[in-house]
C-alpha cells in the first residue's frame, strides 16, 4: 500500500552552546549560533523512508522557517526524502508554537499525506505540542511519542511509549498523524552521491498566496501572544563547584568520596 | 465562559498519576486568581473507586465512565474532553505534560482551537491574561509568555514543578453528561505493553554512576564501569546510550526508564534534561562532571565539576587506588 508521507522538521540552534539574551529580553542573542536539524526528527524522517522502502509512497520534507534550514532539507533529501518544502514563515524566536503549528498544518494541508510525522519535541523550544496540535486543527486521528510504526491492513499499528517504559499500542486509522520518538530506529547517514544530488534539487517554497491567504497574520490564532521576558533560568539551587586543575578537582572529588565513606577498600 | 480551572486527571493500572495531584495544587492557585472553582475530569472504565480518591482533595470530580475509556486514546479521550470543555467552560485547563499530556492538551487545543502554553513550570492569571514561565534551549534560558484571550486556555504543567496537594474536606463525585460515539474513534488502544527485565535492578542500587553522551564513544564506557566498580555502584546511563545499545535498556535513568534515588549519583557528561532530571533529582549526593558550565545539570547536583569526563575519571581513580 504506497503512502505519502509529510514529515515535519526544524532546524534548531545546537542545544550544547552558551545561550545570552539579547538587549530588550523578547529573544536571545543570535548573531553566534549554529543550527542542526532537531534530534527527534531525524527519527521521524527515517521512520517515513523505512515506510516508503517497504511499502511505497513518496517523502515530503517540510519546515516553517528561514533560509538558513533549507541546509537541513538538502540533508533530508539526501537521506531519502523525494520533495522538500519551505514554508517561508520567519518567527526568529518561534515561541508561539500555535502559529506556528497553524501555519505547518495550512500547509500540510495543500499536500497530499496519508501520514503526517513530526519529532516528539524540539529540543530548542521542548513544546511537544506541534505534532498533535496540526493533527487536532486538520482533524487527523494522532499518537504521540511513537516508538514502531507497522502497516497493518488499510491503516498502521503504532507502539506510544509512556513514562517508566511501559507502552501503548494502537490501530490507527489513514490519513493520521504521529510524533516519533528519540531511538525509534537507527537514522542513516547520507551517501556521498546523495549529497550531491541534493545539493541541485529545487526546494519548494510556500508563501501565503499558495496557501490562499493575503500574508501569514491572515492565519489567525484565537489569542494575542507576546514574549514578556527571557532571563537566565532562576535555579532552585546550584551545585558547589570544584575548582581548580583537572588534576586538583580529581584530587578533592576522591577525598570527598572516601570521607563520605563511599570509596570500597 | 466561566471562571473554573479544569484539571484533566491521569491513571494507570488503577493508580492516579502524581502528576494529578500537582495539576490540583496550581489549580487551586489559579482558581484563586479567577474567583472560580477548581474541577477535575476524571474519564475511564469502572473507575468510580478512583474518581472518589481523587474527591478525597477537596475538589469535584466529573467522572465520565465509558468502555471507550479504559486506556487512553486521542479517539474516545479527546472526545469525552472536547465535550467537558463545552460542559464546563472553564478559564483554563489544566493538563500534565507526560506523554499521555503531550498528545492530549495539543489535540485539544487544534480541535476546539483554543489557545495552548505547553511544558510549563508556573503559569498564573493576571486578570483575564494568561503568564506562563517555561525553560527553553537545554534548560538555559528562563521565559514569561503572555496570552491573552477569552477562549480557555489549554495548559500543560510540567511534572514536578509544584508540591501535590493535600487532602481536604468538600470533595464529591459528579457523572458528567458525557458519550463517546464509538463509532468515530480513528485511534483505537489495542494493549498495555511492558518492557521484559533480566538484568541489574538499578532502582535498589547504593551508588549509581550513570554516563551520558559526554563519553562520546563506547569503549569510553569501561572508564565509567571501572569507576563505579571502585565506589561499589552500578552503572546507568541517559537515554541516548540506550537508544544507540550501548547499554541495555534497563540502566536508563529518567522519565522513560528508571526513578532511582540511590545514596551517591554520579553524572558523568549528562547535560541534565528535564526527562533524566525526573528520574534521579531524588538521589542523596549528586555529583556531576560535565564541560559546560551552563549545563542545567549543575542545578540540581550537589557537588559539580567543569571539566572533561574522559580527563577527570582517570586522575580520580588513580588517587582512589594510589
Ligand atoms: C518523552 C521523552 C522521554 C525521555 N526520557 C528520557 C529518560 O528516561 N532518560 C534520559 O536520560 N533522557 C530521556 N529523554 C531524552 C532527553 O530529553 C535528553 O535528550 C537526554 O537526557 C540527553 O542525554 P545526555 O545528557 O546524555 O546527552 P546531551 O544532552 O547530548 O548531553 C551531553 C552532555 O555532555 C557534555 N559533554 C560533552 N563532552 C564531555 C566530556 N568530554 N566530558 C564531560 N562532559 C561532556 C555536554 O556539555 C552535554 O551537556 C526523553 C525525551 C523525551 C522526549
Ligand atoms: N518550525 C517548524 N517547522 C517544521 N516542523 C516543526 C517546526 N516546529 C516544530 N516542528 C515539528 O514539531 C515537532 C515538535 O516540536 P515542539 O512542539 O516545538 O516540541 C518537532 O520535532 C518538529 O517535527
Amino acid at each position: 500500500m504506497p503512502l505519502n508521507f509529510v514529515v515535519a522538521l526544524k532546524q534548531i540552534p545546537n542545544p550544547d552552546l552558551q545561550f545570552a539574551v539579547a538587549p530588550g529580553g523578547k529573544d536571545i542573542k543570535r548573531e553566534t549560533l549554529n543550527y542542526k536539524t532537531n534530534g527527534s526528527d531525524d527519527y521521524a524522517l527515517e521512520a517515513a523512508v523505512r515506510l516508503k522502502e517497504k511499502h511505497g509512497g513518496r517523502v515530503v520534507a517540510v519546515t516553517v522557517g528561514p533560509k538558513r534550514a533549507e541546509s537541513m532539507l538538502r540533508e533530508a533529501l539526501a537521506k531519502g526524502a523525494d520533495e522538500a518544502v519551505r514554508v517561508s514563515y520567519e518567527d526568529v524566536g518561534g515561541y508561539d508554537v500555535g502559529k506556528t503549528a497553524r501555519v505547518l498544518a495550512a500547509a500540510v494541508k495543500t499536500i497530499p499525506h496519508d501520514l503526517v510525522l513530526t519529532g516528539v519535541q524540539s529540543d530548542d523550544l521542548v513544546d511537544s505540542a506541534t505534532g498533535a496540535l496540526v493533527a487536532g486543527i486538520l482533524g487527523l486521528p494522532h499518537v504521540s511519542v511513537v516508538t514502531r510504526i507497522e502497516v497493518q491492513g488499510t491503516g498502521l499499528e503504532v507502539w506510544s511509549e509512556l513514562e517508566g517504559g511501559l507502552s501503548r499500542r494502537y490501530a490507527l486509522a489513514l490519513p493520521a498523524l504521529a510524533s516519533v520518538q528519540f531511538g525509534a530506529n537507527v537514522p542513516r547517514y547520507a551517501p556521498l552521491p546523495a549529497i550531491m544530488k541534493a545539493s541541485r534539487q529545487p526546494i519548494k517554497e510556500i508563501a501565503p498566496a499558495a496557501l490562499g491567504v493575503a500574508n501569514w497574520d491572515a492565519i489567525a490564532t484565537p489569542y494575542r501572544f507576546s514574549v514578556r521576558r527571557l532571563s537566565p533560568p532562576d535555579a532552585k539551587g546550584h551545585a558547589t563547584m570544584i575548582q581548580g586543575s583537572a588534576d586538583e578537582q580529581a584530587k578533592a572529588l576522591a577525598k570527598m568520596l572516601r570521607e563520605k565513606g563511599f570509596v570500597r577498600r | 465562559m466561566g471562571n473554573d480551572i479544569l484539571v484533566v486527571a491521569e491513571h494507570m493500572e488503577g493508580k492516579l498519576a502524581p502528576s494529578t495531584l500537582e495539576l490540583v495544587a496550581k489549580g487551586r492557585d489559579l482558581a484563586a486568581q479567577s474567583g472560580g472553582a477548581v474541577k477535575a475530569a476524571l474519564l475511564g472504565s469502572g473507575a468510580g473507586a478512583l474518581a472518589q480518591s481523587l474527591a478525597a482533595y477537596g475538589i469535584e470530580v466529573l467522572h465520565v465512565d465509558d468502555p471507550s475509556l479504559v486506556e487512553y486514546s486521542d479517539g474516545a479521550y479527546g472526545q469525552a474532553v472536547r465535550a467537558l470543555v463545552d460542559h464546563v467552560a472553564p478559564r483554563v485547563v489544566l493538563v500534565a505534560h507526560t506523554a499521555q499530556g503531550y498528545d492530549l492538551a495539543p489535540g485539544l487545543a487544534g480541535a476546539a482551537d483554543l489557545p495552548l502554553v505547553s511544558n510549563c513550570v508556573d503559569v498564573r492569571l493576571e486578570g483575564g491574561t494568561l503568564v506562563a514561565t517555561r525553560r527553553v534551549l537545554n534548560e538555559k534560558i528562563q521565559g514569561e509568555f503572555e496570552v491573552a484571550s477569552d477562549r480557555p486556555y489549554v495548559v500543560t504543567l510540567r511534572p514536578g514543578s509544584v508540591k501535590p496537594a493535600e487532602p481536604a474536606a468538600g470533595g464529591q463525585v459528579t457523572p458528567a453528561p458525557v458519550a463517546v460515539d464509538a463509532s468515530k474513534v480513528r485511534t483505537k488502544f489495542l494493549a498495555l505493553e511492558r518492557p521484559q527485565v533480566s538484568d541489574i535492578d538499578l532502582a535498589a542500587a547504593d551508588v549509581i554512576v550513570s554516563a551520558g553522551r559526554g563519553i562520546q564513544k563506547k569503549e569510553n564506557l569501561a572508564l565509567v564501569e571501572e569507576f563505579a566498580k571502585a565506589l561499589g555502584g552500578v552503572v546507568g546511563a541517559s537515554r541516548p546510550l540506550t537508544d544507540m545499545e550501548w547499554l541495555p535498556k534497563t540502566r536508563q535513568v529518567g522519565q522513560s526508564g528508571k526513578t532511582v534515588r540511590p545514596k551517591l549519583y554520579v553524572a558523568c557528561g549528562i547535560s541534565g534534561a528535564m526527562q533524566h532530571v525526573a528520574g534521579m533529582k531524588d538521589s542523596g549526593l549528586i555529583v556531576a562532571i560535565n564541560t559546560d558550565p551552563s549545563a542545567p545539570i549543575f542545578e540540581v547536583a550537589h557537588v559539580g565539576i567543569v571539566g572533561n569526563v574522559l580527563q577527570i575519571l582517570p586522575l580520580v581513580l588513580k588517587d582512589l587506588k594510589g
